[in-house]
């Protein structure tokens, strides 16, 4: 694998736990892989499984949503309806081969700023194996 | 165990009676019904409120020109109907018209829903190759013979929902193999049987499910499984979509046929998806080329994400696309994944919620939280 | 109808290209060797989607790419005026490019320029001889079979029957017939219209014997991109015209005789009611059409919904009501917004499910209204469609009638 090779992943994070949580760990300076461009949503229940699957077809060699932790949405229930969502993306792309692990879900809360750090790490490393998306070769999409 | 009015006539023949009993003793003010169209065997949903136009009803013709789940939606868009209707549809088609309602795009009242153990339809194409006359010749046998009919739509060869529990009234045809002397109307609710009141015939109790309906159900999920391998076979992933979507002309029709996808304006007709010169441009500068109209596999993958999980496999999408791309197939397995994942049978519940739109807090705990 | 203006006074010569090693070749080469010379940036054209053989337009950089395109596939798949919309439609390229369309998709591009649905703007159009697609359904279901049938097609320009009906008597299938016309009904004020002849380039296939490609610049534009090329107009284009007439003339009297036989056929309510009783009302046609813009169609909106009373009293009326309801009102409907800049590129009925002959239909129709006003969709930039421009004095015999008026004959 190239060492140089960095995957573009696009990351979308709700306002008030995973985008702050995201602030933490860079005051924090702890050390993350340049890999995620992130976009801010005030919830994780704003992400439309559309956006994920235009990331995707865009060529985007991950996607990642990142959310409050079940039961402590900001907007009480937002999260609920994204875990259902993502799980239902999920399958869709499984059922279509569509390398699904290109695809991920971690709940972040503003506090865990280390966890953040983690998660992106491992992410960004499972991305590398897998290589760029091939979408990004096709024309005929 | 239902009661079961059993008519000495034969199926066709029975119900037309039937239906005419309903309208003329004014229980319903309309028959909603398939009806001839010409000799050459066309047939269009109709709402017949005359007696004598009854007879050009064919409500068995094995044909789906618009899914009837559609056109009953459209009706109680803005309210119920206001007069009973009696509406004979089939149980894809009904169970379409439930999932329609779990999304305020209907009413049930007043509808009295008359459907059937269904032997499937052909492809619409039967009617223009000429092979339609034929075909529905060996129909009927392979009914009464608890058999696949062949060459009907392929949803339809692998249909396992084919005995229509939500239906008021279901007239039973497979594996009745006296279907050309006697007619056997299962009045599946109350309201069935209130409405049956004073039609001629005897009434009896019989169960649906028969050893027969069993056997036909066996052989249409072994065809599922098989039509399902087969497109794995060949192979999913983004090659493999590519090809199979390859002729793709982005018309949509799969989508306008569909009765799931009810909306006025498809998201992905709206300015959402059309795009400025520029990103075009900056896509080619990156990949020397795109496809124009770009998002072809995108549309498919979206309107999966949106309506698969309430998928009937009624296979109007296949019928009109005019590429003959199998979306029905591809569709249906995607759908019949989703089911299973939410546990799920779209059109079988009225109460029970659509899962895409809900959702409970104690599911799918480990997801999110490695 | 000669085709011999004095706007064909500019292009009596081209530039006769050998195309020995066949005429895809020829004009993938003359492709190829543009993007090189960066006489433009990019170029929309039918490219073969690998391993199928499907057609889709590719807007492409990249050389290798057109290795697998053909300017004139068997088919038409997407309506190049709707491609080329789906480009520029919110706004113009910022870079330069060419686009290879028949002349029907061309245009059909010209009146969605008229519909302000694309922007013309740093797009170079080059049309070329079409002999007709064949129809999509066949050609799905047997692919192979249906190329070599258009070999045939190719070889017997106009005579192969296996295209679909509106090709086989398309009469606008080259150049002359993209360019205005003088007629003797040409109002004053259009006669002083400048000439603003689209394309800009045309490929001559006709009277070449699969030997020789013509290439016609047909304004400065395609003059200046020939010269980037390399390339010297002063070859004589005397054994194409010569060809383009003799077909012309053949076509427009198939043309004739086809749409006199058709109209019998379909007139009059019941005729015509019968053509659609299979209609199943799923709008395919619409969709596909190009002239066909409308973000929401007025007959997929709400405007249409009805209360279930008014249903039920309709169908009371008449005894039975078939639904989905109005589907006269919507071809009828249909025909009265597009007919006028109808092109008769046959899409829609490509895209029926049933097989029900619309292209026919509505060219026949189309013929007849663009002839009552005098129009011809697609020729010129600058004429307004004959809905949103009016004379005063004109049609007087439509208005209130008196002894001094006589009805208007369609013939």
């Amino acid at each position: 694998m190239n060492e140089e090779y960095m995957p573009k992943i696009v990351g979308f994070l709700c306002n008030w736990c995973a985008y702050t949580g995201a602030d933490l760990a860079g005051v924090a300076r702890l050390k993350i892989p340049p890999s995620l461009r992130v976009i801010r949503v005030m919830c994780s229940g704003r992400i439309d499984p559309l956006f994920v699957t235009r990331s995707f077809f865009k060529g985007a060699d991950g996607v990642i949503m990142m959310g409050c932790h079940p039961g402590d949405c900001h907007y009480q229930k937002g999260n609920y309806n994204a875990r259902r969502r993502y799980v239902l993306l999920k399958n869709i792309f499984e059922t279509l081969d569509l390398e699904p692990e290109r695809v991920d879900l971690s709940w972040v809360s503003a506090s865990e700023g280390p966890r953040y750090a983690k998660i992106t790490e491992e992410f960004t490393e499972k991305i590398k194996k897998l290589g760029p998306n091939p979408v990004k070769e096709e024309i005929f999409i | 165990m239902s009661n079961v009015l059993k008519i000495k006539k034969g199926v066709e023949q029975g119900v037309n009676e039937f239906l005419k009993f309903l309208l003329e003793s004014e229980k319903v003010k309309g028959i909603f019904a398939l009806r001839k169209m010409n000799e050459n065997g066309a047939v269009s949903y109709s709402l017949i409120t005359h007696p004598e136009e009854l007879k050009n009803a064919v409500p068995f013709a094995p044909l789906m020109p618009v899914n009837a789940g559609k056109i009953l939606s459209g009706f109680t868009l803005e309210k119920a109907i206001n007069e009973p209707i009696a509406a004979v549809l089939r149980p894809c088609e009904l169970r379409a018209f439930i999932e329609l309602i779990k999304r305020t795009q209907g009413n049930l009242d007043n509808y009295l829903l008359i459907s059937s153990t269904c032997g499937g339809v052909y492809p619409l194409k039967s009617l223009t190759n000429g092979r339609f006359k034929e075909q529905v010749s060996q129909y009927w046998e392979s009914v009464k013979n608890a058999e696949i009919a062949s060459d009907v739509r392929p949803t339809c060869a692998a249909c396992e929902y084919f005995i229509p529990q939500q239906a008021d009234i279901i007239i039973a045809t497979v594996g009745k193999k006296d279907l050309e002397k006697e007619c056997s109307i299962f009045l599946n609710t109350k309201k069935g049987e209130e409405f049956a009141k004073g039609a001629t015939g005897n009434i009896v109790t019989e169960e649906i499910e028969t050893k027969d309906t069993s056997n036909l159900r066996q052989k249409r999920e072994e065809q599922k499984k098989e039509d399902f391998d087969k497109l794995s076979k060949d192979g999913f992933g983004i090659k493999a979509l590519v090809k199979i979507f390859a002729a793709c002309l982005s018309c949509h029709g799969c989508s306008k046929a569909c009765p799931i996808c009810y909306c006025t304006l498809c998201d992905f007709d709206s300015k959402t998806h059309e795009y400025s010169p520029s990103s075009h441009e900056i896509e080619i500068e990156q990949k020397g080329g795109v496809r124009i109209p770009p998002g072809t596999l995108f549309f498919h993958t979206g309107r999966m994400i949106h309506m698969a999980v309430s998928c009937v496999s009624c296979g109007m999408c296949s019928d009109v696309c005019p590429v003959n791309i199998p979306v029905s197939t591809i569709f249906s397995k995607v759908g019949n994944s989703l089911q299973k994942l939410f546990d799920y049978l779209p059109g079988k519940d009225i109460e029970e919620p659509v899962p895409f739109g809900t959702y409970k807090e104690e599911e799918f705990t480990e997801i999110g939280e490695e | 109808m000669s085709t011999q203006t004095e706007s064909h006074k500019n292009h009596t010569k081209g530039v006769i290209i050998s195309a020995k090693e066949g005429i895809n070749k020829a004009i993938l080469d003359i492709f190829k060797k543009s993007l090189e010379k960066k006489c433009f940036d990019a170029i929309l054209i039918p490219v073969r989607v690998p391993d199928t053989e499907s057609y889709a337009w590719v807007l492409l950089k990249d050389q290798s790419l057109l290795d697998e395109a053909n300017p004139l596939p068997p088919v038409m798949s997407v309506q190049g005026a709707k491609a080329l919309s789906s480009l520029t439609k919110h706004g113009e390229m910022t870079q330069n490019i060419a686009a290879i369309l028949r002349p029907c998709e061309i245009r059909a591009a010209v009146e969605l320029f008229k519909l302000k649905q694309i922007h013309l703007d740093n797009i170079s159009l080059i049309s070329i001889d079409c002999p007709g697609a064949m129809p999509l359904s066949d050609y799905v279901t047997d692919p192979e079979k249906y190329k070599k049938r258009f070999k045939n097609v190719l070889d017997k320009w106009g005579e192969d029957d296996s295209v679909r009906p509106v090709c086989h008597i398309c009469n606008r299938f080259s150049l002359p017939s993209l360019l205005p016309q003088k007629s003797a009904k040409t109002s004053p004020a259009k006669q002083d219209e400048p000439n603003l002849a689209i394309p800009d380039l045309h490929i001559g296939l006709l009277g070449g014997n699969k030997e020789k490609i013509f290439l016609i610049p047909v304004n400065l534009k395609g003059r200046k991109i020939l010269e980037k090329l390399e390339f010297k107009p002063d070859d004589s284009l005397n054994l194409w015209e010569n060809k383009v007439n003799e077909v012309q003339d053949k076509k427009e009297k198939r043309r004739n005789e086809f749409n006199q036989e058709l109209r019998k056929k379909i007139e009059g309510q019941e005729k015509f009611t019968a053509v659609f009783d299979e209609c199943l009302n799923c709008h395919n046609c619409m969709r596909v059409c190009p002239i066909c813009y409308c973000q929401q169609c007025f007959f997929d909106s709400a405007s249409l919904n009805l209360s279930p009373e008014t249903y039920l009293s309709r169908a009371e009326k008449k005894g039975a009501l078939r639904f989905p309801l109005d589907t006269l009102l919507f071809h009828l409907g249909r025909m009265s917004h597009m007919v006028l800049s109808c092109v008769s590129c046959g899409a829609c009925e490509d895209a029926c499910p049933m097989s029900i002959p619309v292209a026919q239909i509505f060219s026949l129709v189309a013929d007849q209204t663009q002839k009552a006003f005098d129009y011809t969709p697609g020729i010129n930039k600058k004429e307004p469609l004959p809905l949103q421009a009016f004379l005063e004095d004109e049609f007087l015999e439509v208005e209130t009638p008196s002894e001094a008026t006589t009805p208007i004959e369609v013939n």
